[in-house]
């Protein structure tokens, strides 16, 4: 680290100057990124804070009307719905989605034929535009063209469900874009995994530890910093899970999320609802973030 | 005995794993490609035939009748220019929190980072009324400069811990030989921190491509629209001819691929960046 302070030298008037030169420069250096803090972060989030309590079309100035917003928005049903999804939607990420990352990750971890291929292969998915990846999900789950269907048909010939339409498959349907891309947790967990020192391993080995017994009670443990860091990944992607919907279902077949009300009002003009309801958001992503957090120990060092 | 069944079946399963997971990522893109060599008859006679020929014909009336190439060109300029010009930015902010202290360094490289936990479409009000205001509505411009901001803690994050890697000594011996602020950032730095850089930008590259959300509400007019966005108006349009349809969701799909393709390394390090985090 160069200290520029304290200035040791400070009856050396040239060094002086040279220092106060170079903290100007920094200053200089960091002012781009201040200025897209600011005017993309920061006072996007101060409005939104405030004006969550007013009532406002974006033209005029915004009136305070307390916490109308947010009581406006607790008498919906949407509301409700969007929040059960979420519960549904977080719960099947941490466990089924993450797991089935965890799952890859150590099968790749043994290294067998083909896990580079695979790996670069899974990566796939997360490359692609989501709106791309859910209309060619919109054609998969299709009754007439798509392939869900035609392949149910093998089994039962009167299968017509119309995926993205109906209750409770529709919930389903969009699970299913997203269910099984879980590459983000399984770098997280491989790195971990090469992380753990040739040491702990060997001592299982001589307590006659088998291979299962190893994966679970070594390392999957030490993997839990990984594991926490993909669980809040995928609950942060869930509430934020906009295209998804917009493209498939637009919310019908009781789909709804956060995001599409938030849209919504937006499109109507509801200013300020549209920023209660993204104050929620903001409090659910914080929450996640710690209750996660928590239930990982993810303060304490593992070694 | 049972340790050779017990080995075999542990090789099925793995392999089962593999499989499976290859499948569910490549073959629904592989199904589109096929079904855009389909005729429409063929798409609804069934989903698993094959095309009867290859032909482009599909292809060579998106970028004739539909003007793809505008939306092709958009894209990249789209994603491009800001990732460029982000990158300078982040990596000039990196630099100086890695390497120097000054009052206010960790206050601003907490912000920077947390700025990860807010939900991107919470600030959509704000940022909606910022490029209204500054009448760059319906303009790439607009697109441009919310796209700015895009990856600004993972960037920041990615860059410092490369300046970091980069020994002090060189920064030192440098200040000793009397170079000033920017040679020992031009000639020391810069240089050996390609690899963070590239990784960065990478990651802000892909972001922008296929970004849907901004892209779809902040421009209004087709001959601004970037890919992503093409693909959903392509829905509506086409209704009943399934061969366009899948084609033009091949023509957003592929050059994310191609592009991951050349830049694999970087993309699995981007990717797994907010390991480090954790």
């Amino acid at each position: 680290m160069v200290k520029l302070f304290p200035l040791k030298n400070i009856f050396d008037n040239s060094m002086k100057g040279a220092k106060i030169k170079t903290l100007i420069w920094i200053y200089i250096f960091l002012l781009p990124s201040v200025a897209i803090f600011l005017s993309f972060y920061l006072v996007p989030i101060v409005t939104v804070a405030f004006t969550s309590f007013t009532k406002w079309d974006g033209f005029n100035r915004p009136q305070f009307i307390g916490l109308s917003n947010f009581i406006k928005l607790f008498n919906t049903s949407v509301f409700y719905e969007s929040l059960f999804n979420l519960l549904g939607w977080s719960l099947i990420a941490a466990t089924l989605h993450v797991g089935f990352g965890v799952l890859v990750a150590f099968v790749l971890y043994k290294k067998p034929f083909g896990w580079k291929f695979t790996r670069a292969v899974f990566m796939v998915p997360n490359v692609i535009s989501v709106a791309a990846w859910a209309m060619i999900y919109k054609y998969f789950f299709r009754n007439d063209i798509g392939i869900l269907n035609t392949f149910l048909r093998l089994f039962n010939p009167n299968i017509n469900i119309n995926w993205f339409f109906e209750a409770p498959y529709a919930f389903w349907a969009i699970t299913l874009t997203w269910l099984f891309y879980a590459v983000v947790v399984t770098l997280l967990v491989m790195g971990d995994l090469m992380a753990i020192p040739e040491s702990v391993r060997e001592g299982a080995i001589i307590d006659g530890a088998n291979a299962l017994q190893m994966a679970w009670y070594i390392d999957l443990p030490l993997c839990r910093n990984a594991i926490g860091v993909g669980v809040i990944c995928s609950i942060t992607a869930r509430i934020a899970m906009y295209e998804a919907i917009y493209l498939t279902t637009n919310g019908a077949g009781n789909t709804m999320n956060l995001p599409v009300i938030l849209v919504r009002s937006i499109m109507d003009g509801n200013y300020g609802f549209a920023n209660a309801c993204a104050v929620i958001m903001l409090i659910v992503g914080v929450l996640t973030l710690w209750v996660v957090d928590k239930a990982f120990k993810m303060d304490e060092k593992i070694y | 005995m049972i340790d050779i069944v017990k080995k075999i079946l542990g090789k099925v399963f793995m392999y089962s794993v593999i499989i499976f997971t290859i499948t569910v990522s490549i073959f629904p893109i592989l199904w589109i490609i096929m079904s855009s060599f389909k005729t429409n008859g063929e798409i609804m006679s069934g989903p698993f035939t094959l095309p009867s020929s290859i032909d482009f014909r599909a292809y060579k009336y998106l970028f004739e009748k539909y003007d793809f190439l505008t939306y092709t060109f958009n894209s990249v300029l789209i994603s491009f220019l800001p990732t460029f010009l982000s990158l300078i930015f982040y990596t000039m902010g990196a630099y100086v929190i890695a390497k120097y202290d000054f009052p206010g360094k960790k206050l601003f490289f907490t912000l920077f980072t947390m700025t990860l936990l807010v939900p991107v479409h919470s600030r959509t009000q704000p940022i909606f009324s910022l490029i209204v205001g500054l009448d760059l509505y319906n303009t790439k411009t607009g697109l441009m400069l919310v796209y700015l901001s895009t990856g600004l803690a993972l960037s920041m994050f990615i860059l410092k811990n490369t300046f970091q890697s980069i020994p002090m000594e060189l920064t030192e011996s440098a200040n000793l030989d009397g170079a000033g602020f920017w040679r020992t950032f031009l000639s020391i730095n810069l240089p050996l921190a390609r690899t963070g850089m590239i990784t960065a930008g990478v990651l802000m590259f892909l972001t922008n491509w296929n970004e849907f959300y901004y892209a779809n509400l902040l421009i209004s007019t087709s001959n601004n629209r970037t890919l992503p966005v093409i693909t959903i108006l392509f829905n509506s349009m086409f209704t009943y001819n399934y061969t366009n349809t899948f084609a033009a969701l091949v023509v957003v799909v592929i050059p994310g691929i191609i592009f991951y393709a050349f830049a694999q390394r970087y993309v699995q390090e981007s990717m797994a960046s907010a390991a480090i985090k954790g």
